[in-house]
């Protein structure tokens, strides 16, 4: 009783701190060279010596920015406290200038427990923000304004960029803008008078090197010897996961998943999925674990797709790519239906199938989307006249048959030779 | 002022003095010509006595102890004798600085119908008629039964400006016994002499240099303390030296302010009352153990704060003149003991504090004075402030508690001409960092390099300047007035709008001194307008003071400028309307622009617009009859040079030893072969600087500490900040992919060489990465696996694509050069097998 609670309590543990970035960047931030202290770097000098400064932070989605971002702001509200008020943003909510203005002033408002109008117009509140970050800049304060998605704030006129950017240019305010972005060119979509004003800082976030991972991977996974989980079991743990780290095989597993994307979050997810498959009774991960994550995780949904059809969905596709291959690049519902048709009295093929049970397995692919009309228009017109398009190449279609449990022959024959 | 007779002052009382002005006030209208004047003569009559017909403060404890006794019990406080603890005592006066305040206002709704209210806000009238008075006589009652307002008094000896800091007196019978005395003695031989005396900065107490133990020649550069402080900071019991027997230990006015026997003020506004007694509206200074923070250890011994506490005082309780300074103006002092450093304001009611934002134009000042020009430094010395703006002030300042008091809290984001509730923000305690940190020639460049440190006039722009400067003043100083119009252009960075603003300055400077005469001059930025229309709003609120709806503004715009109809007393001035970032007024019918730019056309407009842009064919573009109104005068903002680069940045790098002078070089080389942007180059220095300052404090935190000797940024570090400022970041990006990636990549490079088309499907591509797999024994991943990288780097923009869910019709292209890739992944140590294809 009292091992499977450890077990229990050991895999509870391990799953939070996967779900917890700031556990997860931790270790990777303690070199010189890393981006936090980089980054702690700017935005402290900045505090203290009251200057203004904007930062970008690119790098491809999942590599860490915001969560190297609030580590960073975590230490430094601890460490200047009242001293720095942080407004946050994304991209995705606040790209209209009206409402990032409006939003800029609800934080700044609750940040100092000033009462906010909600009435208040765009000129209001740009002109609220810009004599708050005068006031806070008198009274030693530095306000970080954070951008997610910052791409998306360069759309249209950037008159909120434009007008912190500007306001920044004063000695009295004392402001860092931090734009987060997985755009390696988010600098260059900025309009030259507000990239005039930017100071241009740029913070590049990539993918782990093959001794940092294996570090990561370590300090994730293994349990700490001080907590409430026995010493003895977590001494043991260590060891069997020392032994699986060692090991060529596993070693391979994460090669091999970290081919397609090499992110930290994208392990993390592997992570999860392999400790979840831990073996409660043992208590301990075993190589198979992973084995089994990295088979349930890599999958090809399209595939999968075709698995799932009907005979007659499957001969709809064969159909489809049958006329693609005699040259005919735009067909439809009934252009198919008429590929059938000569089909099933070529080869005499038995099973009949009404229009409209043909015209449902249609639109059941449609759905699935394994085909898709060509292009938006004509909306009104019936499903059987818009042209449509096979979304699945030849090849896919090739291994989907050969993989269905009780393919028909005459299909794959179809498939294979130009009948 | 300096010899203010002190003993005069405490002994015999000056109400003489109202006397003899207020006798012959109520009947003539005529200047007095003994008015503000010292009163030389000093007749003994009881102080004060010429209030006698307030009976609120006859004789001063006395009978004002039972007058405060039917108040709330907190003011027995008062009562209690200045011995009592300095909190208490400290609100104590206060109280009474109230009471008094009451007790005018009564005073004058005895004399004058009008209510304290109105009076208030017809000050700004009288003021005016004040500033005529002063001119013509410096004293004179002009019309009976009103205040009468001064900029300037002669009181008792001592001449009072408006703005000047003054002590003032704490409590009526306090100290009266404490003899003050002028000069400070030694604290070892107790004589004042002549020789030169040495201050600690630690006791503030004087030595002469000859009493000292081992005597000094010379004073020592930097602070120095005095070695009984020493002593008895390294814990030694320390014995001052006794003051030989009969000699009182006298005090300086200075250490009883800092001691709180006194207060030092700031005068705000002097005035005369109708029953001829001199008033002054003062600001409180603080001492630092006053506050609620309490002494900070980073206070200075002679440091105050100024306060938002405001008092009317009687004129009488002024003592003298003394000197309160900001930390730039402290540090070049030379008055003698009187010297007080200020930096920052403490609110009374938030217990906060916060910069004073003078300050930050008195550095700009300060900093840009190597530049001299001598009379725009003259402008700003003289308070810079025109009688309106304090009046405006004032108002405002006055206008905080009782909007505090009135119990409903305003939303802050709102404005009804002002924002509610930003005295809440301020520190509660001044962060040491910012007052103790004594900064390295690094962060010295650091800061001076700031966009924001603007320089007062930019260097190399003098024949812009120039020509501005014709333009607006052949404007202005026209009889007539003709409207004009001049468009400005030139890419970012180029210092444009820097160039008009020090224009204006030095216009304004001039104005000050009288040679042109007054304009008003608006300042207004395209892109902060939440809508082109709103132009008109913004002119009209700066013009008048009231906010209106655009149309209605519009029309009232039209009427003054086109039909010439004058409705304030100001509207016959000249208006110069400055747009930045023009090219954000044009609209669909190009309306707004328009009417901005034909009313200067119209007679009696006496308005001159300068619009700012970045294109230089702005009119060009526009409808010819806007053009045919702006193209006119033209004046074009080229990019800057290498050397004029060069030169600005070294002129705000003057004195400071931080960068290697090639590095500057290399620095606006690049950016003037790149764009020009003055910006840009300072940006690139400033991050050369804190790159260096990084590996600086990165090496000292390090264990060993070696190699501090040279910290000058070089090569190195402009390189450094060049390559992050300009060079994409996709070649390093790309050259950390993951495998599949880097395959997918060089399978696009591969198929745009094979077709020579820069687009292509997913379909396609997906047979060119199984051709490379299969050809190189790699496994081949799936079209799913595939289309998720793909859409991958398209995220990142690597690629430019459509979306995931076209799959196969999916449309793909590089985002970037096809040879950058082949340098990113010539050598990648994973897949060597890339560079075949490449």
């Amino acid at each position: 009783m009292g091992r499977e609670n450890t077990v229990e309590e050991a895999l509870n543990l391990l799953r939070s701190r996967l779900c917890n970035p700031s556990f997860v960047f931790k270790p990777l931030s303690d070199s010189p060279d890393s981006n936090y202290s980089k980054l702690k770097f700017i935005i402290s000098s900045s505090v203290t010596e009251a200057c203004n400064n904007s930062i970008l932070l690119l790098g491809p989605r999942g590599s860490g920015k915001i969560a190297v971002l609030e580590l960073v702001l975590k230490d430094l509200l601890l460490e200047f406290p009242d001293l720095i008020s942080v407004i946050k943003l994304s991209g995705l909510l606040h790209s209209d200038d009206n409402c990032a203005f409006k939003e800029i002033s609800r934080q700044l408002c609750a940040e100092h427990q000033l009462l906010f109008s909600k009435m208040a117009s765009f000129d209001d509140n740009s002109q609220f923000m810009i004599a708050m970050l005068r006031e806070c800049g008198l009274a030693h304060k530095t306000i970080i304004f954070v951008l997610d998605e910052f791409d998306l704030f360069a759309q249209g006129k950037q008159r909120v960029l434009y007008s912190l950017l500007d306001a920044m240019q004063s000695v009295t305010s004392q402001a860092v803008v931090i734009g987060v972005s997985c755009r390696l060119d988010a600098d260059q979509l900025l309009e030259k008078r507000v990239r005039s004003r930017f100071s241009h800082r740029k913070l590049l976030f990539l993918p782990p090197s093959k001794e940092d991972l294996q570090r990561l991977l370590e300090h994730i996974l293994s349990l700490p010897l001080d907590s409430t989980i026995s010493h003895d079991y977590a001494v043991e743990f260590n060891a069997k996961l020392q032994n699986i780290l060692a090991d060529e095989k596993f070693k391979q597993i994460i090669i091999t998943y970290m081919d397609s994307d090499a992110t930290v979050n994208h392990l993390l997810r592997f992570l999860f999925r392999a400790v979840s498959y831990m073996d409660l009774g043992s208590g301990f991960l075993s190589l198979e674990n992973f084995k089994t994550a990295l088979s349930n995780i890599q999958r090809q949904p399209k595939l999968e797709c075709i698995k799932d059809c009907s005979i007659l969905e499957l001969h709809i596709l064969v159909c489809m790519k049958r006329l693609e291959v005699k040259g005919q690049s735009s067909y439809n519902f009934n252009s198919v239906m008429k590929e059938y048709k000569s089909i099933r009295a070529s080869f005499q093929m038995s099973e009949y199938y009404a229009w409209n049970v043909c015209l449902r397995a249609f639109e059941h692919l449609l759905q699935r989307e394994l085909i898709c009309f060509t292009d938006n228009r004509g909306q009104n017109q019936s499903v059987e006249f818009r042209p449509a398009k096979l979304l699945i190449s030849s090849h896919e279609l090739q291994q989907g048959l050969k993989s269905y449990r009780s393919c028909p022959a005459i299909l794959l024959k179809l498939m294979d030779r130009e009948v | 002022m300096a010899e203010t007779p002190k003993k005069h002052l405490l002994k015999s009382p000056r109400s003489s003095k109202h006397q003899a002005k207020s006798t012959p006030k109520p009947s003539s209208p005529s200047p007095s010509p003994l008015a503000p004047v010292t009163p030389q003569t000093q007749t003994l009559t009881p102080r004060r006595s010429s209030r006698l017909n307030s009976p609120f403060f006859d004789p001063p404890v006395s009978i004002e102890e039972p007058k405060e006794t039917p108040r709330s019990g907190k003011k027995t406080s008062r009562t209690s004798d200045p011995n009592t603890p300095r909190d208490s005592a400290e609100k104590l006066p206060k109280l009474k600085r109230k009471d008094k305040e009451d007790s005018v206002k009564a005073d004058v709704s005895s004399f004058s119908p009008a209510s304290p209210e109105q009076l208030e806000s017809k000050r700004k009238r009288k003021r005016q008629e004040e500033s005529k008075v002063v001119t013509r006589a410096k004293s004179a009652v002009s019309v009976p039964k009103r205040r009468v307002y001064y900029k300037k008094v002669v009181y008792d000896g001592g001449e009072f400006d408006v703005g000047d800091d003054v002590y003032v007196k704490r409590r009526e019978d306090a100290s009266s016994d404490d003899e003050v005395q002028e000069i400070e003695e030694c604290r070892v031989c107790f004589k004042a002499g002549k020789s030169v005396m040495i201050e600690c900065d630690d006791c503030l107490g004087g030595f002469h240099l000859k009493c000292l133990k081992p005597p000094l020649k010379v004073v020592p550069e930097g602070d120095w303390v005095c070695g009984f402080c020493e002593a008895r900071k390294s814990g030694k019991e320390v014995e001052f030296p006794v003051p030989p027997e009969g000699k009182k230990l006298a005090r300086t006015m200075r250490e009883r302010l800092l001691s709180s026997d006194l207060w030092a003020a700031r005068i705000e506004s002097i005035w005369k009352e109708v029953d001829g007694i001199y008033w002054c509206r003062v600001r409180w200074y603080m001492i630092p153990e006053e506050t609620a923070a309490g002494r900070q250890s980073h206070n200075l011994r002679r440091e105050l704060y100024r306060t938002n506490d405001f008092a009317d005082i009687e004129m009488e309780s002024v003592l003298r003149h003394c000197y309160v300074m900001i930390p730039k103006e402290y540090a070049k002092a030379n008055y003698g003991d009187d010297v007080f450093l200020c930096e920052y304001e403490y609110d009374i009611h938030w217990h906060s504090f916060k910069r004073l934002a003078e300050i930050d134009n008195g550095e700009e000042d300060g900093e840009e004075d190597d530049d001299s020009d001598e009379d725009w430094k003259l402008g700003k010395d003289s308070n810079s402030d025109t009688d309106e703006d304090i009046e405006y002030d004032d108002e405002n300042l006055k206008s905080l508690p009782t909007k505090q008091s009135s119990a409903h809290e305003l939303a802050a984001n709102s404005r009804k001409g002002q924002f509610f509730g930003l005295q809440k923000i301020g520190t509660k305690k001044i962060p040491e960092h910012v007052r103790c940190h004594k900064q390295t020639e690094l962060e010295r460049a650091k800061a001076t390099l700031l966009l924001a440190s603007l320089p007062k006039s930019p260097p190399c722009r003098n024949k812009e300047m120039e020509e501005i400067n014709a333009f607006i003043k052949g404007a202005i100083c026209d009889d007539q007035c003709l409207g004009r119009c001049l468009y400005i252009h030139g890419v970012p960075g180029t210092g444009k709008t820097m160039s008009v603003l020090a224009v204006m300055r030095n216009l304004r400077s001039e104005v000050d001194a009288g040679s042109i005469r007054p304009y008003c001059f608006v300042e207004i930025n395209g892109l902060k307008l939440a809508s082109p229309e709103n132009i008109y709003r913004v002119i009209y609120e700066a013009l008048s003071g009231h906010r209106v709806s655009w149309k209605k503004a519009l029309h009232l715009l039209n009427e003054r400028f086109s039909d010439g109809e004058k409705v304030g007393k100001q509207d016959d001035r000249p208006c110069i309307l400055l747009i930045d970032e023009l090219d954000l007024l044009v609209t669909r019918n190009q309306s707004v622009l328009y009417n901005i730019l034909d009313w200067p056309t119209r007679p009696n407009s006496k308005l001159i617009v300068i619009g700012i842009a970045n294109t230089m064919d702005l009119p060009e573009k526009l409808l010819p009859r806007i053009a045919s109104r702006m193209g006119m005068q033209r004046l074009c903002f080229g990019p800057y040079n290498y050397q004029q680069l060069q030169e600005i940045i070294s002129s705000r790098l003057k004195g400071i030893d931080a960068f290697e002078k090639q590095a500057i070089e290399f620095a606006s080389r690049k950016v003037a072969a790149i764009s020009g942007d003055a910006r840009r180059a300072l940006e690139i220095c400033r991050r050369a600087a804190e790159i260096k300052d990084y590996h600086i404090k990165r090496l000292k935190s390090a264990p060993k500490s070696v190699c501090s000797g040279k910290s000058l940024v070089g090569m190195a570090d402009v390189e450094a900040a060049i390559q992050e400022m300009f060079q994409a970041p996709h070649i390093q990006v790309m050259k950390s992919f993951s495998k599949l990636s880097k395959i997918f990549l060089t399978a696009m490079v591969h198929e745009l060489y094979k077709t020579g088309m820069g687009e292509t499907t997913f379909e396609k591509l997906a047979l060119t990465v199984s051709c490379l797999c299969t050809s190189n024994g790699e496994a081949f991943p799936g079209y799913d696996t595939l289309l998720k990288v793909g859409c991958k780097l398209g995220e990142c923009r690597i690629l430019v694509c459509e979306p995931g869910s076209k799959h196969r019709l999916q449309k793909l292209q590089l985002n970037f050069p096809s040879d950058d890739v082949s340098f990113a992944l010539k050598d990648s140590k994973e897949v060597p097998w890339l560079a075949k294809y490449l």
